[in-house]
This record gives structure tokens, C-alpha cells and sequence, in this order.
């Protein structure tokens, strides 16, 4: 009996011993007070001489290679809890570490002679692009990095800036994070049509490995704010940036593919000029393409129904049929512009087709497409492409005026 | 005798063992590996073919196995070959076994040493795995059949809720068009889909295990047991090639977790659910490793007429030896090739060679 007991207090013992060695914690954890966390990058060509000859005196060689600057964007330990603290000057949330480098990951790595917070890249969500590091280099190459490394997550978001990148993530109000603000904002592709559906790094390596070109959202810094202003065309072939859209052209891609979930189409009434706003509830759109021989052409059937949301004409009533259908015609011809406008510029100005049509012939004349895709973009350029526009208004809100 | 009959297993558990066993690597790599070959977005049409395959090929397997209720392929095989003969088929089969088991320990570390232990020894991650499989399968096949029935469910439901959330990021044009290029494509995916379904070969000895009164069920446990592993096929080469097109799935290496990472819901109580795949998805690994390590074990005893637990100890080492070979992730990726194709000559072929032969054998006495 008490033999038996000692073996169990022995088993018992054994047992205890080895349960304090899963008390010992995680392996290689990581302190969150340690690190900082990548928010944001933005990426620049260097077209400053004294820091390519710093770099150079550094590495002890001479080359003509370009250049590039990365902005990481870190949110740490002391960025966040400093804001409420008080007799200290407001600081900011956030915290921008700047390296130049010939590569991407070497140039980050660099970042730990500046930097005392461990750089984690898990809550990264946003790399801003430069438009001169955008038209240097190929995005294929230089995306590789974080397209590659198991820390980047595929959801965060790519955008373009216009000018320098790294004004993006600055800010001169202290307390917000441009980066997390820059993806806040682009929530609000759901409601107008001047902004493009987000385009994650996931979804980029797809378009990276076709040949076709794409749009990107690019984004603009106006006195020290951000502000979106229209896309910009990554051409399939060199994928280099190949020019901006404005806003307004945006609007036209946007009609042209259908994805748009809300927005705006402001057009003018006849003979008086005066404005009319309509608000789109829905809008479908069909690319229809035709083949015949040699000869593509495609028609695009835009359909959109929604509501009169303003209008200045004091002449007419809402709730007269009539003046509703004088609206419609009216938006129609706004909305026929604007994809005019838009195909004029991608078709004739930057030849690259960014709006779906090549997805379409594919889908609807695989064959023909096997043939065509190599060159897609130039034949592009040259397709007859016909419009047809309905719009129909369903209601006007609480007034008839 | 008494432990015999009650280690034997019931029909539905053999739906079970069949599912989480089919289940395993493929269902991270599917996506790749047969956009690879096809080229067009049809890819879930080969995979609907290979599973087809898959299905003839248990049924004759079934059918050889139901010929001798009581016996495993290891017994069998050397009545109908004869003693010499069916000792070398069995030892061939035996080594595939340990070998695919040792493949599906290596890809686990492979994918826990990137996304989940960073910088944990690759043995590290290994032994423990191996030892709970050990432990696991020294009480036999019911002990194997009952965990397999836990695992199960929480593997279809966490499955079907993390494919319906990556709905979010699906478009409808990476899918199209159907057929654009017609069949040819699809038949040149067929393969490597078909190998995604390696599996049924477990028949061979589980109709002898199962319980008497359900073994004439057992065509019923191979369609039932490949159809399930066919819609989450199905709807994984689905989901990701809508989200990723084609074009981005060929360069992604684990093109199924790539899809997890790829979008984030806020509001509920995790916004990434990469994790969950993981863990569902090294469950179903464990799962086809121990049953092939049973099975392995199962046929050393069998083939020497001894107790099972010696073999169960002596195959560790080399289970952990043939896990290391491969040097890197490349290396790797060829050996499950590897693996497949010996498999499609051992599962696809032998079987109905020896249904013919003991057909005729039949005829004769």
C-alpha cells in the first residue's frame, strides 16, 4: 500500500516537473512594446544626389543604378499612448522612418540602424507607389519583395501617388494615420464613382502575370491633406505607369465596367443650363463584343436606374413625367460623355485597354482572344466601340417641387 | 480473439477514415498545381473528372478486397500470386505507405515552420507530431476511426464558413469562360487532379477490418467517403481561382492560404482566418499521417506474423529519416509527384489485374 502510494507521488512529481516546462511561454515571441508596426510603405525613386553619394562612399562602389527611397510608416508603443499625456507637446501617432537602397528588402533592413522597434509588417496595410519610381521601374520586380515575404498580407492595398509618395503618409493632423485613413477612404468606392475598387495585393499578382494593362487608384497630397484624385494606367506590356486619368474619366471607366455602387452624374437642362443631379441606385453594364473576321468591334450597353437628388430648374416640377424624362435624356448624354471622353484617352492617347473589353472577347470568343492577346492593347486602339446609355429615374425624394 | 472483433470499425467510420485520409496536402496546392496543367479556368471540371477516376478505382479496389472479406491485401495478395509474388506486391505497398506518411509529416513542417512557428526547428515541430501519432495508433484502428470522427465534423463545418466569407473577393469573370478552348485543357488537368485523391487505396485492408455485417456496404463507404473530399475540391479550386484568376494562382505556393490572407472582416471576433484553415488543415494532415502509418504497420505484422507494436516503434526512425530527405521546398514538391505516380500504378493498375486473375481463379475451382 504505501508502496504503491510512494510510486504514485513519484508519478505525480514526475508529472509537475514536466508541466513547468510548458509554463516557460512562447517561442521566439516577440514583446509587443518591441516592436513597431509597419502601417504603411510608400516607395520612391531617389532623384537626390548627396544621398546617392552618401550610399555610395558606404558600400566603397560606383554605379549608375537608380536608386530608390522607402517610407515605412510605424505605429509603436509610444506613438499611441503619448497622445493623451499632458505638459508635453502633442506628438504625433505615428512615425515615419525614411532608407535609400538599391532593392527593397536591403533598403528595409537598413532601417534597422535608424530604428530602436522591431519592424513588423503583419498590420501592414497600404504601399503607396511614386509616379517617377512608378514609371522607372517595372511593378513586377519591384513588387516582388512583398509579394514574397510571408509577413505582407495579400489584403493590403496598392495605390499611386502623384509626386513624391512619402508626402502621402505625412499628415498635419497629429492624431490621424495616413495610412489607416488612405484605406478608410477608399471604403467610399461604394458611393461614388470616382474612386476604383480596392486593388489588394492579392488581386495584383494576377494582373502582374497577364499581360493586360490595369488601373490603379492614385492619390494626391494637397497641403499637407490627402485626397484621391482619379487612377492611374499600369500598361500590361512594360508595366510601368503609363499616365493618369482624371477624376472625371475615372467616372467613365466606371460606367463603362458596371462596377460602380453609387455616385453621381451631374448634367445640365436643356436651354436653361441649370443643374440636375442624379443619384445612381444601380447600374449594370454589358460589353458586347462583336467579331466578324478581321473586324472586332464592341457595343456597350449601360444601364442605370436611380433618383433625381437636387435640381435647380425652376421651371419644372418632379412631379411632371415629362420634365423626368427631359432629366433622363439629359443624364444619358452626360453619362455618353463621359464614356466618350474616356475611351478617346485610352484608345487614342495611352493605347492601353484598362476597362474590361479584352476580358469580355475573351470570355464571349476564346479563340480569337488566343490569337489577339499578345497584341491586345494595340488592337485595342483601333476597335470601333458604339454606346448606348438608359437611365431611369425612379423617384425624386420628398419633393415635387 | 475477443480483442479482434471488437477493433473492427462500422461503416460509417470508414466514410470518416476515407475523407480525413483523401484530405490532406492537396487541398493547399490543388489550386496551382492543376491550373499548371490547364491552363484555363476550367480547372474544377478536370477536378470533377479525377474524382470520377478516383471513384472507379476505389470501387474495383473494393470489389478485389470483398472477394477475401476477412483478409487484408496483405494476406490476399499472396493467395492469389502466389506466396513469393504477393509478399513483394505487399512490401511495395507497405513502403508506399510509410513513405506517404513521412511526405505529409514534411509538408506539415514545411507550412508550420513559414505561417505559424517562425523559426522553430523544422525536427522540433516533427517529433512531437510524430510521437502523438504513435501514441494514437498503438491502440488501434478504432481508437484511429474515433478521433477521425472528432476531427471530421469541426473540419466541414470551419471549412464551409471560411469559403463562404472569401466570398467577398470572388469575381465571376476569373471563372470564365467555360470551355473557351474546349476539352483538350481539361484532360490534361486530369492527372494531377486525379492524385489529389489518393486515398481509397486504404480499402485494400479496411473492408477487413470493418465490421462483419457492414462489409457489403463498403461500395456504398468508397462513393460516399470520395464524394465529400470531390465538393471540397471542387469548391476550394472554385473559390480561389475567382479570387486570385489563374494568372495569380500559378505563382502563389500555397495558393488556398493565399486566398485566407486575402481579405480581412472586421467586426466579428477575428478579422483573419488564415489560422482556422491551419488548423483544420494540419488536423486532416495528422489524420493521413497515422492512418498511413497504421497501415504500414498493420502490413510488417501481417507479412511476419507478429505483434504490431515493435513495427509501430521500429518505423518512427524511419518515417523522421525519409521526412528530412528532401533539401528544400522544390525537392519536396517532386517527391509527392513521386509519390503519386507510383501510386497511380499500385492503386490504378495492380488492383484489377489481381480481380482478373482471381476471377479466373474462382472459375477454375
Amino acid at each position: 500500500m504505501k508502496r504503491n502510494n510512494m510510486k504514485g507521488r513519484f508519478r505525480l512529481g514526475l508529472l509537475l516537473s514536466l508541466l513547468l516546462l510548458l509554463l516557460t511561454g512562447c517561442w521566439s515571441s516577440k514583446e509587443i512594446e518591441d516592436l513597431g508596426l509597419i502601417v504603411g510603405t510608400s516607395l520612391d525613386l531617389e532623384t537626390d544626389s548627396s544621398s546617392r553619394e552618401a550610399l555610395e562612399e558606404q558600400e566603397a562602389r560606383n554605379s549608375n543604378k537608380e536608386l530608390i527611397t522607402i517610407t515605412n510608416q510605424f505605429v509603436t508603443s509610444e506613438t499611441t499612448g503619448s497622445g493623451a499625456k499632458e505638459g508635453k507637446k502633442e506628438q504625433k501617432a505615428y512615425k515615419n522612418v525614411s532608407e535609400t537602397g538599391e532593392a527593397v528588402l536591403p533598403t528595409l533592413r537598413s532601417m534597422i540602424e535608424k530604428n530602436d522597434k522591431r519592424a513588423f509588417a503583419e498590420h501592414s496595410k497600404v504601399i503607396v507607389i511614386g509616379e517617377d519610381f512608378a514609371s522607372t521601374f517595372n511593378l513586377t520586380q519591384t513588387m516582388d519583395f512583398f509579394l514574397r515575404e510571408i509577413e505582407m498580407r495579400p489584403s493590403g492595398l496598392l495605390l499611386i501617388a502623384k509626386n513624391r509618395a512619402s508626402n502621402i503618409l505625412e499628415s498635419i493632423e497629429p492624431t490621424t494615420i495616413p495610412a489607416f485613413q488612405l484605406v478608410e477612404m477608399m471604403k467610399g468606392h461604394k458611393r461614388t464613382t470616382k474612386i476604383l475598387p480596392p486593388m489588394t495585393l492579392a488581386k495584383l499578382q494576377g494582373k502582374l502575370n497577364s499581360r493586360a494593362s490595369f488601373l490603379l487608384q492614385s492619390v494626391t497630397s494637397e497641403n499637407g491633406e490627402m485626397k484621391f484624385a482619379g487612377a492611374a494606367v499600369i500598361e500590361g506590356k512594360t508595366k510601368k505607369l503609363r499616365g493618369f486619368l482624371t477624376g472625371k474619366e475615372l467616372e467613365g471607366i466606371t460606367w463603362i465596367t458596371g462596377k460602380g455602387k453609387g455616385g453621381l452624374v451631374t448634367s445640365f437642362y436643356e436651354g436653361t443650363d441649370q443643374p440636375i443631379i442624379y443619384e445612381i441606385l444601380s447600374m449594370k453594364s454589358k460589353i458586347i463584343p462583336h467579331v466578324d473576321g478581321d473586324n472586332i468591334s464592341f457595343n456597350v450597353k449601360i444601364e442605370s436606374e436611380g433618383r433625381i437628388a437636387e435640381h435647380w430648374v425652376l421651371s419644372e416640377k418632379t412631379f411632371d413625367n415629362k420634365f423626368l424624362k427631359k432629366a433622363e435624356r439629359a443624364t444619358e448624354k452626360e453619362v455618353e460623355r463621359l464614356v466618350k471622353n474616356v475611351l478617346e484617352k485610352i484608345q487614342k492617347e495611352y493605347q492601353t485597354d484598362v476597362s474590361g473589353f479584352g476580358t469580355r472577347l475573351k470570355i464571349e470568343y476564346p479563340k480569337v482572344w488566343k490569337k489577339l492577346k499578345k497584341d491586345w492593347d494595340q488592337t485595342f486602339s483601333e476597335v470601333p466601340i458604339q454606346c448606348e446609355v438608359k437611365i431611369t429615374i425612379k423617384d425624386y425624394g420628398t419633393s415635387g417641387e | 480473439m475477443m480483442m479482434n472483433s471488437q477493433d473492427k470499425i462500422t461503416a460509417s467510420q470508414a466514410v470518416v477514415v476515407l475523407v480525413n485520409y483523401i484530405l490532406a496536402t492537396g487541398i493547399l496546392t490543388l489550386p496551382r498545381t492543376s491550373v499548371e496543367k490547364v491552363k484555363s479556368p476550367d480547372v474544377w471540371i478536370s477536378v470533377f473528372l479525377g474524382g470520377i477516376i478516383a471513384i472507379i478505382a476505389a470501387v474495383i479496389i473494393v470489389k478485389l478486397s470483398q472477394k477475401y472479406p476477412e483478409k487484408t491485401f496483405y494476406q490476399y495478395s499472396q493467395d492469389i500470386v502466389g506466396k513469393w509474388a504477393g509478399w513483394f506486391l505487399s512490401l511495395l505497398i507497405i513502403v508506399y505507405f510509410f513513405t506517404i506518411s513521412a511526405f505529409e509529416v514534411r509538408i506539415m513542417a514545411e507550412v508550420t515552420s513559414i505561417f505559424l512557428l517562425e523559426g522553430t526547428p523544422t525536427w522540433a515541430i516533427i517529433l512531437p507530431f510524430l510521437w502523438i501519432g504513435l501514441y494514437l495508433i498503438s491502440s488501434g484502428i478504432n481508437a484511429i476511426a474515433r478521433l477521425f470522427e472528432i476531427i471530421f465534423p469541426i473540419t466541414f463545418v470551419l471549412f464551409l464558413l471560411i469559403a463562404l466569407m472569401s466570398m467577398g473577393i470572388f469575381e465571376i469573370d476569373n471563372l470564365r469562360p467555360v470551355l473557351g478552348l474546349g476539352v483538350m485543357p481539361v484532360l490534361k488537368g486530369v492527372k494531377t487532379a486525379t492524385l489529389a485523391f489518393l486515398g481509397p487505396e486504404i480499402m485494400l485492408l479496411l473492408v477487413a477490418l470493418m465490421k462483419q455485417s457492414e462489409k457489403t456496404k463498403a461500395v456504398k463507404v468508397v462513393l460516399v467517403g470520395l464524394t465529400i473530399p470531390l465538393i471540397f475540391y471542387v469548391i476550394t479550386v472554385v473559390m480561389v481561382i475567382g479570387a486570385l484568376s489563374i494568372d495569380g494562382v500559378v505563382t502563389r505556393t500555397w495558393p488556398t492560404l493565399e486566398l485566407m490572407r486575402s481579405f480581412e472582416i472586421p467586426g466579428l471576433i477575428f478579422e483573419r482566418f488564415e489560422s482556422f484553415l491551419l488548423v483544420i488543415w494540419i488536423m486532416q494532415i495528422f489524420a493521413t499521417f497515422t492512418i498511413t502509418y497504421f497501415a504500414a504497420a498493420l502490413g510488417l505484422a501481417q507479412l511476419f506474423k507478429k505483434n504490431i507494436q515493435p513495427f509501430i516503434f521500429g518505423l518512427l526512425p524511419i518515417i523522421y529519416i525519409i521526412s528530412m530527405t528532401p533539401k528544400n521546398i522544390n525537392d519536396l514538391f517532386k517527391f509527392g509527384d513521386m509519390i503519386g505516380n507510383a501510386a497511380l500504378y499500385l492503386f490504378g493498375v495492380f488492383p484489377v489485374i489481381l480481380l482478373f486473375i482471381s476471377k479466373l481463379k474462382g472459375r477454375k475451382t
